[in-house]
Parts: structure tokens; sequence; C-alpha cells
């Protein structure tokens, strides 16, 4: 068995330790036999429908998010990203990845940057960077991270919360809400990193993109991890 | 009554630095100059005026050992230095250095190095107005208080943008992340490769290079620290000072420290940390044991994800622990690069534990506030054996 994970803007999107989700999908599949191949598509590549089983898009730095934002939208990019959520594939995208899959990000001062659309949300340049450890209350139980965001984040009506914050600010700092899952794809602020941390998410990621049920592994170092993470200031 | 402002304000600091120093509550290196600045804002301004050459060292990593070089070469050639010490590396440090300093007359020719953080440079550099500012590298470091690397440097391009254009800015021309630099202010110049030959790098026993006719030995290892020296060496020529090899140089406790049973090597962000398990990797044997502390007090910054952009996978499979307040995040991170670790989250007893039955050298591994904490322990030890 393979995966195939679709890195998007690796060389350009990639903070505040976005390669731990990464190490931590290729570990966990490695583990239980499965052979991993990282796909890294940027400005240059091209994605071909069916080519990747999953895909992950980090956060980037002002400058990179508005070249990535027009990537996106000139090169199809975009189109077939979302094309490939609809039927299923999922998709993990932290901070800056997450607000270019929404519908639209509005910067200080400069002009709206176009989203690809997948989530219902809008995201608009806030004025406090709201930094800190984060906890929230989800379908895969509590998840602990890092966030550490200027953007607000808010969804639409149709938009579903990845969470409710338990400990944090989240999307906006306002509504009590972090992150959105549409389908089987995740975005939300949370660095940390996240997958390393938050072993039930990864896997529910890793059953959908491998459309199997995988045996569980010995995650008593990441629960550890988990735990010290929720009695954290 | 300005001037009686300010006396008042070095009375206050002066008394606060001997009230810390006799109730061991600090080394007083942050809180005399705290309390100074909020009875005179103006104090930095008013005081360093005495000083008739400053210097400012910024970047992400090597400040402090490019101070200290640069300090050792100044105190070689007979000058009185005054700098900020222990890394205490904002507004409040400077201050404290200054209250501490401060005596009447001052009369004696001094040089000021003043070791600034990537975010108080812009606030402090205005009012210590240097002579020379040296910018040894940018890259992600506590992100949770300094922002991004684009901003960083956007605000250094501001701050130089207001300066004295008789300042003169030396910069790292290796870095591509600095070269924006060079359109901010007239007055740059360069420092790099191109000034060194004959590198040898001799393990963890230090280096050896040539910069024109001159050779420079200095006992710290690895390439990161050829550079700290070369940015001082440079600096120390534009000062006209005379400069001699470094043999006598005395690295700071932890960036990189010599034990009578190992090594520590300070590590604090992912290009920082990478470059310590690139230097020690080639040199840890069999029978030599790891331990790596994270915590994450504010001076580390409380954002541990770094962790993840640093390249464990570079460490060697040897008896390794790990400790520090978020030990567990290690024992994941060193999980995910296939490492195992003993995890023992009290440094006192995860020191105690990897020196019990170690025939080897032990490689410590500490973010800033541990190593804070293992120089006490250290020092304690030392007194207790000696």
């Amino acid at each position: 068995m393979k995966l195939i994970i679709g890195h998007l803007y690796a060389d350009l999107m990639n903070i505040y330790g976005d390669m731990g989700n990464i190490i931590a999908l290729k570990k966990r599949a490695e583990w239980r036999g499965i052979e991993v191949k990282l796909k890294v598509k940027s400005l240059k590549s091209k994605i071909k429908k069916g080519e990747c089983d999953i895909f992950f898009f980090g956060g980037g730095q002002d400058q990179q998010q508005s070249l990535v934002a027009s990537d996106l939208e000139s090169s199809g990019k975009g189109k077939i990203i979302k094309e490939e959520v609809e039927r299923g594939i999922p998709l993990l995208a932290i901070c800056g990845g997450y607000q270019l899959l929404g519908q639209y990000y509005k910067p200080h001062n400069r002009p709206k940057l176009p989203g690809v659309g997948l989530f219902p949300a809008y995201t608009v340049a806030g004025d406090k960077r709201m930094i800190g450890n984060i906890i929230i209350d989800t379908q895969f139980g509590k998840l602990v991270g890092f966030e550490n965001h200027s953007g607000q984040t808010y969804l639409k009506k149709t938009g579903q919360p990845l969470g409710k914050i338990i400990k944090g600010f989240g999307n906006n700092g306002g509504d009590q809400t972090e992150g959105c899952i549409y389908k089987n794809a995740v975005g939300c602020y949370m660095h940390g990193s996240l997958l390393p941390k938050n072993p039930a998410l990864a896997d529910w990621l890793l059953e959908k993109a491998l459309k199997i049920k995988l045996e569980p592994l010995n995650d008593s170092l990441e629960l550890q991890a988990h735990l010290q993470a929720l009695m954290l200031k | 009554m300005p001037y009686m402002r300010l006396l008042l304000a070095i009375l206050a600091g002066k008394i606060i630095a001997l009230l810390t120093r006799f109730f061991h509550i600090g080394g007083g290196s942050a809180a005399p100059g705290l309390y100074a600045l909020k009875i005179e804002p103006k104090l930095i301004e008013k005081l360093i005026i005495n000083i008739p050459k400053n210097i400012v060292i910024t970047g992400t990593n090597g400040k402090t050992t490019t101070a200290r070089i640069l300090a050792h070469i100044a105190q070689e050639a007979g000058l009185k230095v005054i700098r900020n010490h222990t890394g205490s590396n904002l507004e409040r440090g400077i201050a404290s250095a200054l209250i501490a300093d401060y005596r009447l007359p001052t009369t004696d020719y001094r040089l000021g190095i003043w070791e600034l953080d990537e975010a108080a440079f812009n606030s402090v550099v205005p009012k210590i107005k240097p002579d020379i500012i040296i910018f040894l590298n940018v890259s992600r470091d506590q992100l949770d208080r300094y922002g991004e690397v684009d901003k960083i440097v956007n605000d250094w391009c501001d701050t130089l943008s207001k300066l004295d254009p008789k300042t003169t800015v030396l910069i790292n021309a290796d870095e591509p992340d600095l070269a924006k630099l060079k359109n901010c202010f007239s007055n740059t110049k360069e420092f790099g490769k191109k000034d060194l030959k004959n590198i040898k790098l001799n393990g963890l026993n230090g280096s050896e290079f040539k910069i024109k006719n001159l050779i420079f030995k200095i006992n710290l290892p690895g390439m990161y620290h050829i550079y700290d020296a070369l940015a001082a060496i440079t600096c120390a020529k534009l000062l006209n000072l005379p400069v001699k090899n470094l043999t006598n140089f005395q690295p700071a406790f932890g960036r990189f420290e010599k034990l009578p049973f190992g090594y520590i090597f300070l590590i604090k962000n992912p290009a920082g940390a990478t470059e310590v398990f690139k230097t020690i990797a080639p040199h840890v044997k069999p029978r030599d044991r790891l331990l790596l502390a994270l915590n994450d007090n504010i001076a580390d910054g409380t954002d541990v994800s770094w962790i993840w952009d640093s390249e464990f996978e570079l460490l060697p499979k040897n008896h390794t622990y790990v400790s520090g307040t978020r030990a567990y995040d290690l024992a994941v991170r060193l999980k995910y690069a296939d490492l195992k670790a003993v995890v023992e989250p009290n440094l006192k007893k995860a020191l105690q534990e990897a020196r019990k039955g170690l025939k080897g050298s032990l490689f410590i591994m500490p973010t800033y506030t541990a190593m804070l904490e293992l120089q006490k322990i250290l020092k304690k030890r030392y007194w207790e054996e000696t």
C-alpha cells in the first residue's frame, strides 16, 4: 500500500512547525507498513486529479501568501484542490493555508486576496495578534495546539466549526469557534505542531486518505504530551 | 529638575541591584533597569552619551558570542568595555548595565557593546545612536514574540532609515534574508565567506581560519561560530583595534561549554539547534549520552512548534534523556525521528540519572531557561565537590 502526500507550496508556506504535521502523517503511515511518497506542489507544478491521497497546506508570511493566492487562482490548482475535496480527498490546512482556502482574505491596506472557496468562511486582518496555547473540543476529542495569528476568520451559516474553544482565541477571538471542517478537509489555526500531539486527528486523516481502518499504535508518549498540553497556562 | 530625576533613577536602580544580589532573587540584569526606566524614561539617552563609541549587535543567533569576542579583543587592547551581560538583551538590560557602570567622574575611554534582540532593536537603537551596527542573521525564533522574518527585516529597515548616515552598518553577506538591508541605508559594509581562507573545523576542539594573512584559532566548534568571530573581527578592525589570535577567548556559559563530564550546547531555535546537531553528530562516541531539555518559559518562547522544524533526525542513536517543562513534546519529537529517550521532566534528576554510570561524555542541549537552571545546579555541585 502506498500513500501520496501533496504538500502545497511547501517552499513558500511553511512556518511554525508545519513540518511536524507532514512528519506525523509520514511516520504514522510508515509504522503501519505503508509506503509514503511526498510531492511538493508549488508555483510551477500541476496537480492531476487523483494524483494525491491527501493534501497539507501550511502557513506563510504576507508576501508569500499573496503570491500563492494568485497562483491558486491563475494556475487552476485551487479549483482542482476544491474538486478533490468534494470527492472526499482529505486535507489539513493550518493558519495561512486555512485562510486561502476560505472565500477571501482581506489584509490591512491592501486589496482582497481571492480564496479557493473550499471552506465557507472569510478572513479579515485584525489589529491584535492572538497568541497562546489553545484547547478545543471536537468530534476527535480535545485538540491541543498553539495559535499565532492576527487574521480573524468568520464562518458562514453553512460553515461547520472544527471545534468549540475551551481555552484560547480560535477563529476570531469572539464567537468561541475554532477552525472549519468540510467533508474530509480540516482547516484551523492550530500549530504546535498539531498532528503529533493529536494522534486521533492524524489517524482520521490517514484513514480517509487510504480508505481503510488502521490498526492502533502505541501512543503513550503522544498522549502524555497531549495531557501535558491540556494543563498548560 | 531633570538631572535630579536621572540621579534618582540611578540611585533606585543601584539599590534594587544591591537588594536583588543580597537576597539572591536574580542576577540584577533586568530589574534595576526596569524600575529606573519608570522614574527616568530617557535614562539610556542620558547615560549613553558618556560612552565615546557604541556598537549594537543583533540577529537570531550568535549575539552573545559575537559580543564576547569583540569585548575580548577590545580588552586585550586595553579598552574598558561596558556591555549588557547574561543575554539580557531588552531595553531594561541595557539600562541595568548603564546603571551598574555609572560612576563619577567618567573620563576613561570606554567602548559600549550592546546586544539587542530582534524586536528591542527598533526601540533601543535610536536611543543608543550606535557608531556601528552588526547584523548577524535572521531566522525563525520565538515567533510568538517577534513576528515573521519578513516583518523583522522590514522593521529593521525602518529603524535604519532614520539613523545618522555616519553610522556604519555591518551585514553578513551570506544571509540572503539580510540583503534587503543594503537598500535601507547608504553606509553598509559586508562580511562573509569571501573574507575567510583555510577554514579548518577541528571538531569539538574548535576551528581555525585565516583572514588576510592572520591565522585565527577559536575554541568554539562549528561554522556558525566562525561567522560570530568574523563579525567581531571585522568590527574591531573598523574601530582600529589591534586584532590578535583568539586563543585566550572563553565562550559564554552554555553557548558552548566544556564540563569535566561533557559539553553544553544552547539550543533555542530551528537554525541554531540544527547547527548544533550537525556539529556534534560526527563526534559522539558509542558510550556518550545525550540530555535534551525543553522549557516553554517566555525567554524560551512559549511556542514549542520550533522543535518540529529542527532536524533531530541528525542526532545519533545514543542513550538519550529528555527533560524540561515540555519534556514529553521532546520525547514525541525524538520518537518521530526514530530515537528513543528516557523522560525526566525534573532537570536536576535528569542530570543525575544521565551521569549515573556514565563512561563517555554527556552532551547537554538545553533551551535558554533550562541552561540557566543547569548553571545553578552545576555551580552548586562544583562548590560541593571542591
